[in-house]
């Protein structure tokens, strides 16, 4: 066990954190709704809905035309979810757009599959081959009409995103290599594009049509560019951190320190997570997300890394001076998700980190904010120093619950009992009254949000993040 | 990172042919609108309507063989606008000047239909002809210029 005081973390008061208005996230979902309104109209008026009535080829075409615009609608939705738009990313937090990403594009897929589909019985028919030869006509197309070659390797590389982000091949793929497949899924974006212009009807069919879909292509691969590539570059290079410290705190656990220049520009706030490359070798490519693990200041940041055995080791070897690429920060776990006066802060293992930096950023009197931390073994209760600090100082109450977990669907050790909602209650008589914080392992989580939940903590007042995907 | 490198080459090379092929290309779309049966002898005088309204010269007699061009409709996948040329009170030859070709799949039915079009306009002398099937829209409108060529023509 090791145990340390709170760092003396210096530098020039933060501006206070910008604020995320509630109605960024209910506008993105109108965004969408008017979006998927306009490709519709856009779809219907000209002659999509005339269509429907002009024979069964027609209809079947124009049904295969209004599924190939949703279809590529969506597409860019689901590019967008993912571009790190930080009024996005504020609203909704990246693990929800993480799944909501995965909804919109299976849908996206499954229309894609119901336009080739639709289109090609739909030309086969007008084209007197009779819908038996569907194949035919659809092989044909591809060689024969303007962009078609194209679209077929921008389909080839979406069949192949989709399949190794079904659940049972992605668990079979390491991380690394199923984000480097999953880039494809640009490539597969961009090549719709041409028989969208060449041979589609609809894209340029008016002016309104033209624009918008001009503005939803340009708008999309702008926001790419800016904020995947462009703010996180300009963020590097603007607070050029470098490892300053690492520390141990316990067996297996480190926590780097980071400073670097004009941090109280970085909209950083406790809670939070960054996405980082340390530039000292091989490996640098890979990038790791960790969560802060104290208020971030003006000159310094700090993580606290467990080696999970998935490269997080190589931090415990890193020299002060290391270069560090930095993207983000990410994720809304923030203080400004509380709701009321009084806080549980509810962690297991290496969860404590990002509420280790929420119990010293949040504002608090004597009893306002209770840390419950869930470790195996005392060797794994780092912070134990730190949070006794914020005890003296800041009038936070600290539990430690040491030993292993019950059972499978228990959050907390054996000896509490098997109803894991009297354990917390024991604990913290009054946890209907707080906003809990929940950070830990995915199926610890479950245990301890159903478990909050039990207690009566209702679920807008319950505040957690996961990162398992 | 040297598999990574190799892959991003291959697929580097692979989108590189791709749009090496004919299709992969924005080109204009050669639309047949070739004219069929052969022209009168002797001199050929062209006289053009306008392109809203079938305002011609009047088609001049003899030997010589003159062209009239229709109005130009409107159908929803775009202008149609036929031009026939006449000699001795006869139309010895038909052709689309403008066909909807906004795209691939216009092209493609047009480069078929367009030629029939001209066809059975010569052999029936009238605007009373058989649309193409699968492109229908694109023989309503072609009809429906012929007819003023044929008006404008005092056939």
């Amino acid at each position: 066990m090791t145990t340390t005081t709170a760092p003396r973390l210096q530098g020039a008061p933060r501006r206070p954190a910008p604020s995320t208005p509630g109605w960024w996230r209910s506008s993105t979902k109108d965004a969408l709704a008017v979006s998927l309104l306009l490709v519709t109209v856009l779809w219907a008026v000209p002659h999509g809905v005339a269509d429907l009535g002009g024979g069964a080829s027609a209809a079947l075409t124009s049904l295969g035309r209004l599924t190939g615009l949703v279809a590529s609608d969506l597409l860019l939705v689901q590019v967008l979810l993912m571009a790190r738009v930080p009024a996005i990313e504020r609203a909704w937090g990246q693990d929800e757009l993480a799944r909501l990403h995965r909804l919109v594009g299976f849908g996206s897929f499954t229309l894609m599959l119901a336009h080739i589909g639709l289109v090609g019985l739909g030309y086969a028919g007008a084209d007197g081959r009779g819908y038996a030869g569907v194949l035919g006509e659809l092989w044909s197309e591809t060689w024969d009409l303007a962009g078609m070659l194209l679209a077929v390797a921008g389909m080839l590389c979406l069949v192949m995103v989709v399949v190794t982000s079904v659940r049972k091949a992605r668990a079979k793929l390491r991380y690394e290599s199923w984000h480097l497949l999953h880039l494809y899924a640009y490539l597969g974006v961009g090549l719709a594009l041409p028989h969208q212009l060449w041979t589609g009807a609809d894209f340029l069919a008016n002016p309104l049509a033209t624009a918008y879909w001009w503005t939803a292509w340009a708008g999309t691969a702008a926001c790419v560019v800016v904020f995947r590539l462009g703010l996180p570059l300009y963020r590097t290079l603007r607070h050029r951190l470098v490892v300053s410290a690492v520390v141990p705190e316990a067996p297996g656990v480190w926590s780097v320190h980071l400073s670097g220049r004009h941090l109280e520009e970085l909209p950083a706030r406790a809670g939070q997570f960054l996405q980082f490359r340390f530039l000292d070798g091989p490996g640098a490519s890979r990038s790791h997300p960790y969560s802060l693990s104290a208020a971030p200041t003006s000159t310094l940041l700090r993580i606290t890394v467990k080696d999970l055995g998935d490269g997080s080791r190589q931090v415990a070897w890193l020299r002060p001076g290391t270069r560090v690429l930095v993207e983000g920060p990410y994720g809304r776990m923030t203080a400004e998700r509380r709701q009321g006066r009084k806080v549980l802060l509810l962690g297991a293992g290496i969860g404590i980190t990002p509420l280790r930096a929420l119990a010293e950023e949040l504002p608090q009197g004597p009893g306002d904010v209770v840390v419950v931390h869930r470790v195996r073994s005392l060797d794994e209760a780092v912070f134990r120093g730190e949070l006794e600090h914020l005890e003296q100082t800041r009038g936070l109450r600290a539990v430690l619950v040491p030993g292993p977990r019950a059972s499978d669907d228990s959050w907390a050790p054996v000896g509490s009992g098997t109803d894991g909602a009297a354990a917390l209650r024991a604990l913290v008589p009054d946890v209907a009254d707080r906003d809990v914080f929940v950070c830990g392992p995915d199926p610890w989580m479950d245990a301890a949000l159903s478990a909050a939940r039990q207690a009566g903590v209702p679920a807008d007042r319950l505040h957690a993040e996961r990162f398992t995907w | 990172m040297r598999k990574i490198l190799l892959a991003f080459m291959t697929t580097l090379a692979a989108v590189v042919s791709l749009f090496g092929y004919r299709t992969s290309t924005p080109h204009p779309v050669s639309v047949a609108t070739s004219t069929v049966a052969a022209a009168g002898s002797g001199g050929t005088t062209t006289t053009d309507g306008g392109t809203t309204a079938a305002t011609p010269a009047a088609p001049s007699t003899g030997a010589a063989s003159s062209t009239v061009t229709g109005d130009v409709v409107q159908t929803r996948w775009g202008p149609v606008q036929v031009r026939i040329t006449v000699a001795s009170g006869k139309v010895t030859a038909a052709s689309a000047v403008q066909v909807p070709s906004g795209n691939g799949r216009d092209a493609e039915i047009n480069g078929y239909a367009v030629p029939v079009l001209d066809q059975e306009t010569v052999s029936a002398q009238s605007a009373s002809i058989d649309a193409v099937s699968g492109a229908t829209v694109t023989s309503d409108g072609y009809v429906t210029s012929l007819q003023s060529a044929l008006d404008a023509a005092g056939l």
